[in-house]
């Protein structure tokens, strides 16, 4: 019965966060200059046992941080959300929104004024079902 | 005799009438569902019947195992949900802003406990009832849960909170089944019944992640499922 249970689990866990169409897949271009920013730090996307590609990047403009995600593509999954924390687990993150599209150039401001120093990853972050997609290192 | 002898007299005496009063012992295997949800209980109940038979009253001790996917648990202390503690929580509106989320991905949650149990009989062959977990502990496995406030956020491990206690709506701690039910007998011993079951259950973070109003690490989730079982009288 047990091995019932957890069967039953594992594929709700599973099939929660395979491909949906739950972001949006048409392609974005955010208007965002780099030329006009500071870049502080980046790192390159790496799937976690999801397919998904690109850079993210950390920039500074006027008294603003914001990530970029530029060139950027991913597998569609349901509640993409885009968090910026301080260690691979995400142990203590900032949520950046919800991910805008599955392609294309898109920017996310950072809410508060945090430490930049101790922020140093970018999560693309299922989050209903607590399945990561994807995670960068900035450095 | 003062008063609290008076009422310690007629609690023994009332003990004492139920002791002699007919009693039914039986073993209860439940199974409830709910979406992404799921319990199995199993009990021992003892009941005294009173008011000619019709009336029955007792307790019982219940082990209930709860597993989930991706559930939302909210912050639990009654003096964070409802801003003070004490019997009129029950009639206090929550308070939003003192809510935060905690998402588990696979709670799974174990209680054993003594509980309180009443029914109805309304024919030979069927009675209504209710029960409740009172008293006892938890244990599970410890796991990662994301703790959601705002734009700030944490995943941080957690475990089902040790102590149960049912102390009144949000006073209360830890994981508490609660079912109402109608039951019917098929058999001289055997009996199925359906109904609801209302089931708290609690997990402590490592570390009080929650910071407003007041340090907290302790979130519950009320689950209402969908209940069927059976039972066999001993």
């Amino acid at each position: 019965m047990k091995a019932s249970i957890l069967s039953a689990l594992l594929l709700v866990v599973l099939l929660g966060c395979n491909e949906d169409d739950a972001t949006p897949t048409k392609p974005i271009d955010d208007d965002f200059d780099p030329t006009e920013a500071t870049l502080l730090k980046s790192g390159t996307l790496v799937g976690v046992g999801h397919t998904v590609s690109g850079t993210a990047s950390l920039f500074q403009r006027n008294d603003s941080l914001l990530v970029v995600l530029d060139p950027f593509s991913s597998q569609n999954g349901p509640d993409l959300k885009v968090y910026f924390s301080k260690d691979v687990r995400a142990s203590s993150y900032l949520s950046l929104g919800a991910l805008k599209s599955t392609t294309g150039k898109q920017t996310y401001f950072v809410p508060g004024k945090p430490a930049v120093t101790e922020y140093m990853f970018v999560h693309v972050w299922c989050e209903a079902f607590s399945v990561e997609f994807a995670r960068a290192e900035l450095k | 005799m003062n008063r609290a002898g008076l009422i310690l007299l007629l609690i023994s005496l009332h003990v004492f009438a139920l002791a002699q009063s007919p009693t039914t012992t039986f073993v209860d295997f439940t199974g409830a569902g709910a979406k992404f949800q799921g319990s199995a209980a199993a009990s021992v109940q003892r009941l005294w019947s009173v008011k000619a038979g019709k009336f029955k009253i007792g307790t019982g001790l219940r082990i209930t195992s709860y597993f989930a996917a991706n559930q939302y648990y909210a912050t639990a202390p009654a003096k964070l949900t409802s801003g003070k503690t004490g019997p009129l929580v029950f009639f206090t509106e929550n308070i939003p802003a003192n809510i935060d989320s905690f998402l588990i991905k696979t709670p799974q949650v174990n209680a054993l406990n003594a509980m309180i149990s009443v029914g109805y009989e309304i024919s030979p062959k069927g009675w209504i009832g209710f029960n409740i977990d009172a008293i006892g502990f938890s244990f599970g496995g410890k796991t990662r849960g994301n703790y959601i406030n705002g734009f700030a956020g944490a995943n941080t491990e957690s475990k089902p909170t040790t102590l149960n206690a049912l102390l009144i709506s949000d006073n209360d701690w830890g994981t508490l089944n609660s079912e109402l039910y109608g039951k019917y007998f098929i058999a001289d011993r055997w009996s199925v019944k359906a109904g609801l079951q209302f089931l708290f259950t609690e997990y402590t973070t490592k570390t009080k992640v929650q910071q407003q109003p007041k340090p907290n690490d302790r979130f519950r989730r009320k689950s209402l499922l969908v209940a069927v079982g059976f039972s066999r009288s001993l």
